[in-house]
């Protein structure tokens, strides 16, 4: 009823390919692989398109597009997202529906989604099915039509519905209000507007296609595989990503400014719960500080041992106050970084907690950190490293974002060996100096009771 | 051809010599139909009470959608009072062209592909 002629192009090819494409790319899980490491992402430039690839030899591919895009880089509120809604609409060649439709055909799954930094445009699929998506994601990115009735009918529905979810996350506009107070603009761009931020004026499908035309251009996008052959990958590039332009096909310039480190503090009153975040300046990709990691892991949060508080500081300071979540990590940028301490739950014990928080920074820079726990801490700074490092999304995100904006992937297990080399006396003037600077402090939630920054006793 | 009514015109439109036969008959028609007189347009004229014409007229331009409304009120108006519109105020031939019919088509195109995608089978020849 259906004829095969009808489906597109590509899904031809990959149809007519599966044959040969079995022989030449399934390997046994036994052989010699010839790449050096296959947690490392080898990095080459294919017709003008920087792609990165590492293969596990698994039966399953990641493919994504990460674009230099992020929400730090918008010259106007809100385009990130609409470019980020705007992935697997109608094109020049097929409808949204029809890419949708051949997408589950295949048994493929389509993602598109956004950090601070980057815009990613994301396919898994069968290993077999390459041509296909590596067609369907050059087409998404250089053929996208931005009509007028999708924006309305589809993307500013989304929108609404995204963002009325998230006017009821305090920890994600915690999280938000401590990035704005430390970076100002740039980094400091809320992660998704607010139903308050004033879009009418910048968000229009003809400011989505000239922000469109800025960001997919070939110096402004990675290729990143996962689980694909270099050799399948740079074919289907070659032949797909050369339409893709070579330079910018806007007017509009990419907000670029480097990023400065402000601090200060943010109070907003909400009436949905309740978060506090501590923050001061961290460890970046392009410098990486082995300090923080180990800092980082020290205050910790989750236990990961079950039925014990564990030895982290911030969940034996959560153990005393009921009902909190307490998690203590380094939010790593190209250009800058953010130690984060966020608790969220219950008023009174987020305070308790954010008081107790604060102490063991404090007894850290007092050098009162026994040996074991620093033991502990540099052994789980270096396991979560790795584990990063080899799980999908992160690596994939990494990858990506590290060639958009230093021209190699940043490879997290690289760093390993510095983590290693962290002493007492490294980690008490670490933690002294972030004391002694200034502090970033976001409370969201019953300002009645949550504390203001000198009460915590930190400098902003 | 899609159409919220049922039309001969893409039969005529590909054979020049009856088209050229019938235009004569089409014009008579058009200014005995009448509506051009209270200043409206063909497309003006299109049933609203159908799901794919609600979703086109949301799909119009706010200028287009407002003119539309304006047409509209003036043609009551007129009907009303059982005047025909000054002279000046009819509407030209060239102004007269389709602004609804082709997002309606398109609409029309959409739920086509989609009937077809849902009942799509799939023959694989390997």
């Amino acid at each position: 009823m259906f004829s095969r002629s009808a489906l597109s192009r590509g899904a031809q090819l990959a149809a007519r390919r599966r044959g040969c494409s079995q022989l030449a790319q399934r390997r046994g899980y036994a052989a010699a692989s010839s790449a050096p490491s296959a947690f490392n992402y080898d990095t080459t430039e294919v017709a003008g398109v920087k792609v990165a690839t590492r293969d596990s030899h698994g039966p399953t591919t990641k493919l994504a597009v990460v674009a230099k895009g992020g929400t730090r880089y918008q010259p106007a509120p809100g385009l990130t997202v609409g470019l980020e809604e705007f992935a697997f609409k109608n094109t020049e060649r097929r409808t949204a529906l029809r890419i949708t439709r051949e997408a589950e055909l295949l048994g493929g799954q389509l993602a598109a989604y956004h950090t601070r930094e980057a815009l990613i445009v994301e396919a898994s699929f069968l290993r077999e099915d390459i041509p296909y998506f590596a067609e369907l994601l050059a087409e998404v990115i250089s053929q996208t039509k931005y009509t007028t009735y999708e924006f309305h009918e589809d993307v500013e529905r989304v929108m609404k519905v995204k963002q009325a979810k998230l006017a009821n996350d305090v920890s994600a506009l915690a999280l938000d209000s401590a990035h704005s107070v430390a970076f100002h603009t740039g980094l400091g761009a809320p992660l998704y507007p607010t139903t308050s931020t004033p879009l009418k004026s910048y968000l229009s499908e003809h400011s989505v296609a000239d922000y469109a035309g800025a960001v997919y251009a070939k110096p402004n996008i990675a290729l990143v595989g996962d689980g694909a052959t270099t050799t399948a990958l740079h074919k289907w590039t070659e032949q797909f990503f050369s339409s893709v332009p070579a330079s910018p096909s806007s007017t509009v310039a990419l907000n670029t400014k480097p990023t400065t480190y402000y601090g200060g503090e943010q109070r907003t009153s909400h009436t949905s719960g309740n978060s506090l975040v501590i923050a001061f300046p961290g460890s970046s990709f392009g410098s990486f500080k082995p300090e923080i990691a180990v800092l980082a892991a020290l205050i910790g949060g989750k236990p990961n041992v079950k039925w014990s508080p564990g030895f982290t500081l911030l969940s034996k300071a959560a153990a005393s106050a009921p009902g909190v979540v307490a998690s203590g990590t380094n939010l790593a940028y190209s250009d800058a970084g953010l130690l984060t301490i966020q608790v969220t739950g219950p008023a009174a014990s987020v305070r308790k907690a954010g008081e107790e928080a604060v102490k063991a920074l404090k007894s850290i820079s007092e050098g009162s950190i026994s040996k074991e726990d620093l033991t502990k801490a540099i052994a789980k700074a270096k396991f979560d490293a790795l584990d990063a490092s080899q799980s999908g999304v992160s690596t994939l995100l990494s990858a990506g974002s590290g060639i958009i904006h230093t021209g190699k992937p940043f490879q997290i297990a690289e760093t390993i060996g510095s983590i290693d080399g962290v002493t007492a006396d490294k980690l008490k003037t670490t933690a002294k100096s972030l004391l002694d600077g200034k502090a970033t402090v976001a409370a969201v939630g019953d300002l009645n009771v949550l504390p203001y920054a000198d009460e915590l006793g930190l400098k902003v | 051809m899609a159409s919220s009514y049922p039309t001969l015109a893409p039969f005529v439109m590909k054979r020049p010599w009856l088209n050229n036969l019938l235009k004569p008959v089409a014009n008579w028609y058009i200014n005995a139909a009448g509506y051009r007189k209270l200043g409206l347009r063909a497309d003006d004229l299109i049933v609203e009470e159908n799901e794919n014409v609600i979703k086109a007229l949301k799909r119009l331009p706010p200028k287009e959608a407002y003119d539309r409304v304006y047409r509209l009120r003036r043609a009551f108006q007129a009907s009303t009072v059982h005047k025909l519109l000054p002279k000046e105020e009819w509407t030209k031939p060239e102004e007269d062209v389709p602004y609804l019919q082709p997002l309606i088509d398109q609409i029309h195109a959409e739920e086509k592909e989609k009937q077809a995608l849902d009942s799509l089978t799939v023959i694989r020849k390997h």
